[in-house]
């Protein structure tokens, strides 16, 4: 099995994956924030892509910058194929605590 | 087009490696504009943006800092509860642990970022952050322990006004320290990068 995974970790992957080719910082963070359903601090969300990328979960290249950033370059994000396995074992892993349970759970178990 | 804090940004800009300044600082600038501006207004999103930078350099120097903290607490913890007998070899034993903290926090900040300004910023922000820390910890022994005999401790190891003053007063020692070990950085990324 590949590396565990935290939540946080998994939220910032599985940003990447459905942003594609526009999986830059600020809208990694955008996304992360939109399905988590909170704020998140810009700072929390580049340390787990610095760390994820030292795990060689994802690789990175820089980019032009926009306007609205002062031109200022955007490093962009893509899955490397550990990243992948990372993600299916987290999945498998979390399938598999919760094999012949109902979900939603109701009341006491 | 609305700027944020010049000064943040700066702050910002000088604590991160080349690369990650740039993009690093776009994204907020991006983020600031797009998105927190539109929603809460001028004074709100400068806030937010001077609350972001903090939070950027506390995860850059966190560790320093509470060692840093730790130093200091540590220190008046000793003299109030197993005071030395000669406090020359104490004094002695915390100033050198706090000067090579300081040169060691300047160094691996111009290793890292090959700046000197880094080294300086470093220095500056662990003894910003450090302060309140090592004043709390100390206001924490003080509630907790105020019998005469710990009063006397303080008072023989130099007061209580050393106890306060000093954690505020490190800003000045802590730049110029943090630029010395800047300069041996900045040699050892040249020499082994």
């Amino acid at each position: 099995m590949a590396d565990v995974l935290g939540a946080f970790e998994q939220a910032v992957l599985l940003a990447i994956v459905r942003l594609r080719d526009e999986a830059y910082g600020r809208a990694v963070l955008k996304e992360v924030q939109t399905r988590l359903e909170r704020e998140v601090a810009a700072g929390a969300v580049h340390a787990t892509l610095a760390r994820l990328e030292q795990k060689n979960l994802i690789a990175s290249r820089l980019g032009p910058g926009t306007t609205i950033r002062n031109g200022r370059a955007r490093r962009f994000y893509r899955l490397q194929p550990s990243g992948v396995r990372a993600l299916n074992d987290s999945r498998a892993a979390v399938d598999t605590l919760w094999h012949g349970l109902k979900w939603p759970l109701k009341g006491h178990v | 087009m609305i700027q944020p804090p010049r000064w943040a940004e700066a702050v910002l800009r000088v604590l991160m490696t080349p690369e990650d300044a740039e993009t690093i600082s776009g994204d907020l600038i991006e983020q600031y504009r797009d998105s927190v501006f539109p929603s809460k207004g001028r004074l709100r999103a400068d806030l937010w943006f001077i609350g972001q930078v903090l939070g950027f350099a506390w995860r850059e120097t966190w560790g320093w800092v509470l060692l840093f903290s730790a130093l200091g607490v540590g220190r008046d913890a000793l003299d109030w509860f197993m005071p030395p007998t000669d406090f020359l070899i104490r004094s002695a034993v915390t100033t050198y642990s706090a000067i090579s903290l300081f040169v060691l926090c300047g160094m691996f900040a111009a290793y890292r970022t090959r700046s000197l300004r880094a080294s300086v910023a470093t220095g500056l922000v662990v003894s910003l952050f450090a302060a309140p820390i090592t004043l709390g910890g100390i206001l924490l022994m003080l509630a907790i322990w105020h019998d005469p005999q710990t009063m006397s401790a303080i008072a023989h190891s130099g007061g209580l006004h050393e106890v306060f003053s000093l954690p505020i007063f490190m800003g000045i020692p802590a730049i110029i320290l943090a630029l010395v070990g800047g300069l041996f950085g900045k040699a050892a990324a040249s020499i082994f990068s």
